[in-house]
């Protein structure tokens, strides 16, 4: 009797169990995203062809004149008796950073007046979302898309377009790019290539940077003092020319540290070595991707040349072992603001973050405080990063960040299967007005990256425009003017605008990393080597092996990544 | 028909709960199989597709452990970290049960309060407190206050100086999760404790047994079914935590390879670590390892029932009731 109840419960959790496999197996035997219709996502594209088309109806077609297409769109939208468009925007970065979403605002502002100048009874609400933190990652959106929770506009970093695009969650702009041609020409050449991927625009441009090095006068003079050497001399043009190396950086670094003028001789970034000190690989002549094959590149004479460079440094105390695991409030930006190292490999955002930020302690009064502008142009002289052997030439590295539309943009509004191609183009037009050039002009001054535009770029040089900007005397949305007059009132000063207009210049060397899915992993590779030939744990060549091990121990990364060149015996350093 | 009856209601009864099992245990369970024989990458669903190869994500998983230079560190402070968290948690929380069980109530009360605060405490809070006391520079509390005894002269980094690994990273991360997991077992045996008639400890003392043997003889033959569920518990707790080790890792203060254990490498495989650079997410291979980390889990979990005697203490009793 026992035995047979038994035996029944048995059977019925065995049966469970095979219906709950065989119902889990058939959901997902589809494989795409049509196998999950019943869930609130969007409808994807075919997946032979993930990216989604902008093939417009034959009503709505844009013509390059935006005061014209968004009337159009406006009246076409209106007379499906939509009167209000709402869209999210979204993005991360640093505090000052927040025109990444509130130039949408902006943008949404400018439009609603000429949809009322038009009487087009439309208007456009968009909801900003900024977090602090460095990109915004593809596979969260993806993630969010899948779930159609997605923000409609994200600004992003560029490396984050192939995942994106690959899988159809943003659109493919090419065609609608190609009637802004005079916006499209416009933006700095190696931003337009940023934003293509596969021959395919996916985005516009939104910001820049460049990564100098930063040297303390203050030590640079007190060197000068015990020594007599006059290091920063003609240094940003000695560097321009590849006069000053790699190798001469390491005598002025053993010179600070010597004379006792600063704690260390350089400082860089924690964690990752992506993508300021990716900058070695490009600075002795090294790259990091094949463009024949589109595979990714270990480069071995130019990555052990770098690891070499590193683990001298940490081995003769000119930097910390353990770098790569530094606090970047508590240690890295005090350690810099303060004067305890001669070079820190930085962003041209850390001129103004170092304005907003507390990370100086005032010697007067003991309390941490920002510097002043005054005190950032007093203390620091910035040139390009140098390059690494004589015959090589200086580098910078961007990581532009850039718009993108969602393929489902616009879908929390009404009849958005009937109206979807209206709600996208609208969205589109939002980040070409985003684009305007006084809306990047302040953001490039306000978060001191640089003006991914000409027209922008050209504006820096505006006194009175920006004497306006100053005052808040310009025709900005109240919105936005609210969420900026704090920054704007700590970053626009004559000497922040002179340092981006010199600083924009740098990006006539800069380079930008592979848009490659296994270049993070590459990366993350390197960020360990790094890490253990500074803390001693490997030397240069343990680590060139170590990484060669990484790379062929996994099989996917063993077949995108090309592994060139040999160990240069001969070479020396410093 | 008494039968069918019977059968019927044990069906009606049990229903619920297999229901409950079947949609939050096994279905995810066979979808992870499943994921772990395609190539989703970045959570994508278009990568959703069952493999050529099946089994592919097994053999690049096998393939990194025998050539990976970090992949061994995994296995080895999993190994490590879950056998002697396992047995501090045990043993640490059968100690202080029997602590606060032989103390004066008030205090035991309070004692045990104390012990709850780091279960107690959010994780993202507690791992930050334990981020600043290991950190590796001036700023970190153990090296203030040992520069500040002169013990050393300059900042040690605890977690991360390869002249003490692996052991500096696992005696941190082991002993951030004792503190947690310790108090477990202190709450199952004390209530356990608690329910021993009082009788029976009474006629011990009276019959002149010391504490060493009241607990020897009286106490731990008592609670010897409970001491075996924490332990398989705690097992397979340990297997698949990673919650308080993430945010060490993350946040640089201790060694990412002999700081990860197998759950953890699931976790930041299929959901990235973070640290800046841009990332790749693979959920075909952390579902491989995922269901790797499920067998051994499986396995040990049933090594360690029959070897605690699992099926002595379900045999009925002998005589009447």
């Amino acid at each position: 009797m026992r035995a047979a109840s038994r035996g029944a419960i048995t059977a019925i959790i065995i049966a469970v169990i095979v219906v709950a496999a065989a119902a889990a197996i058939i959901a997902f035997r589809g494989g795409g995203p049509s196998a999950t219709t019943t869930t609130t996502a969007p409808p994807a594209p075919p997946a032979t062809s993930p990216a989604a088309k902008t093939t417009a109806p034959p009503t709505l077609r844009l013509t390059g004149n935006l005061e014209e297409d968004v009337v159009n769109i406006g009246r076409f939208l209106a007379s499906h008796g939509v009167h209000v468009v709402k869209y999210t925007a979204f993005s991360k970065g640093d505090p000052n950073s927040v025109m990444r979403v509130y130039a949408i605002v902006e943008a949404a502002y400018r439009l609603n007046k000429i949809l009322e100048k038009h009487g087009v009874d439309l208007r456009i609400e968009v909801r900003p979302v900024f977090q602090r933190g460095g990109s915004p990652k593809a596979e969260d959106i993806l993630l969010a898309y899948q779930q159609g929770t997605n923000p409609d506009i994200v600004a992003l970093s560029y490396v984050e377009i192939p995942v994106l695009a690959e899988n159809g969650a943003i659109l493919d702009l090419t065609n609608w790019v190609s009637k802004y041609s005079s916006l499209w020409q416009d933006f700095y050449k190696a931003l337009r290539d940023a934003v293509t991927y596969k021959g395919r625009v996916w985005g516009l441009p939104q910001d820049t940077e460049a990564r100098p090095l930063y040297w303390r006068v203050d030590v640079a003079q007190c060197i000068k003092e015990k020594t007599g050497k006059d290091i920063l001399a003609g240094l940003a043009e000695k560097i321009e020319k590849g006069i000053v190396t790699w190798h001469e950086i390491y005598e002025y670094m053993k010179l600070a540290k010597e004379t006792g003028c600063a704690e260390w001789g350089i400082i860089h970034r924690k964690g990752s070595a992506h993508p300021d000190l990716i900058q070695f690989i490009y600075a002795y002549g090294g790259r990091l991707e094949d463009p024949r094959t589109g595979k990714l590149v270990l480069d071995v004479p130019a990555v052990y040349k770098w690891l070499y460079t590193e683990w001298k440094w940490a081995r003769d105390g000119l930097i910390p072992e353990n770098m790569m695991h530094w606090d970047w409030a508590k240690q890295i930006h005090p350690t810099v603001v303060e004067g305890k190292t001669l070079v820190f490999i930085g962003g041209t955002w850390h001129w103004t973050e170092w304005q907003t930020k507390p990370y100086y302690t005032d010697p007067k009064t003991g309390e941490k405080r920002p510097l002043t502008a005054e005190e950032v142009k007093k203390y620091f002289y910035f040139t390009l990063f140098a390059a690494g052997d004589h015959g090589d030439k200086p580098v910078t590295l961007s990581q532009p960040f850039v718009w993108v539309v969602a393929s489902n943009a616009g879908h929390d509004n009404p009849k958005y299967d009937e109206l979807k191609e209206a709600y996208r183009m609208l969205a589109f037009l939002l980040v070409v007005k985003a684009s305007d050039p006084d809306i990047n002009a302040i953001h490039s001054i306000i978060s001191a990256h640089l003006p991914v535009r000409h027209a922008a770029a050209k504006l820096l040089n505006d006194k009175a425009w920006l004497e306006k900007l100053k005052n808040l005397q310009l025709d900005l949305s109240p919105e936005v003017k609210k969420a900026i007059a704090d920054i704007v009132k700590k970053t626009v000063n004559d000497i922040n605008v002179e340092f981006l207009a010199k600083a924009s210049k740098m990006l006539e060397w800069t380079h930008l990393t592979p848009k490659n899915p296994y270049y993070g992993q590459l990366a993350a590779i390197f960020a360990d080597a790094v890490d253990k030939v500074l803390r001693g744990e490997l030397t240069p060549k343990q680590a060139i092996n170590y990484i060669i091990q990484k790379i062929k121990s996994d099989p996917r990364l063993a077949e995108n990544v090309e592994i060139v060149g040999s160990i240069p015996e001969n070479w020396k350093y410093p | 028909m008494k039968m069918a009856g019977r059968n019927a209601a044990l069906l009606f009864f049990l229903a619920p709960a297999f229901i409950l099992i079947a949609l939050f245990y096994l279905v995810p369970l066979a979808i992870t199989v499943y994921v772990s024989f395609t190539d989703m990458q970045n959570w994508s669903l278009y990568t959703l597709r069952l493999l050529p190869n099946p089994l592919f994500n097994y053999a690049r998983l096998f393939h990194m452990m025998l050539y990976d230079p970090d992949f061994v560190k995994v296995v080895y402070t999993t190994i490590v970290f879950t056998l002697v968290t396992l047995a501090f948690n045990v043993l640490g929380g059968l100690g202080l049960a029997i602590a606060v069980y032989l103390m004066e109530e008030r205090l035991s009360g309070f004692f045990r309060g104390l012990w709850l605060l780091p279960r107690m405490t959010p994780v993202a809070v507690y791992a930050l407190l334990w981020y600043y006391f290991f950190l590796g520079s001036r700023d970190g509390t153990l090296n203030a206050i040992l520069m500040a005894l002169g013990v050393i002269d300059k900042p040690v980094q605890w977690g991360t100086d390869p002249r003490l690994l692996p052991w500096s990273a696992w005696a941190i991360i082991i002993y951030v999760n004792v503190l947690v997991g310790v108090s477990f077992g202190m709450l199952i045996f004390y209530s356990a404790l608690r329910s021993i008639p009082w009788e029976q400890v009474i006629a011990a003392r009276v019959d002149g047994a010391s504490t060493l043997q009241l607990v020897r003889h009286i106490l731990i033959p008592s609670i010897r079914w409970h001491i075996m569920f924490v332990t398989v518990w705690q097992l397979l707790s340990l297997l698949t935590t990673y919650a308080h080790i993430f945010l060490l890792v993350e946040w640089g203060v201790v060694d990412r390879w002999w700081s990860s254990t197998w759950a953890l490498y699931v976790f930041t495989t299929a959901f990235g670590l973070g640290g800046g650079g841009p990332s790749s997410t693979y959920q075909g291979l952390a579902a491989a390892a995922a269901v790797i980390l499920a067998l051994v889990g499986a396995g040990l979990g049933l090594l360690a029932l029959r070897l605690l005697g699992f099926r002595r203490m379900i045999v009925p009793p002998k005589g009447e009731l």
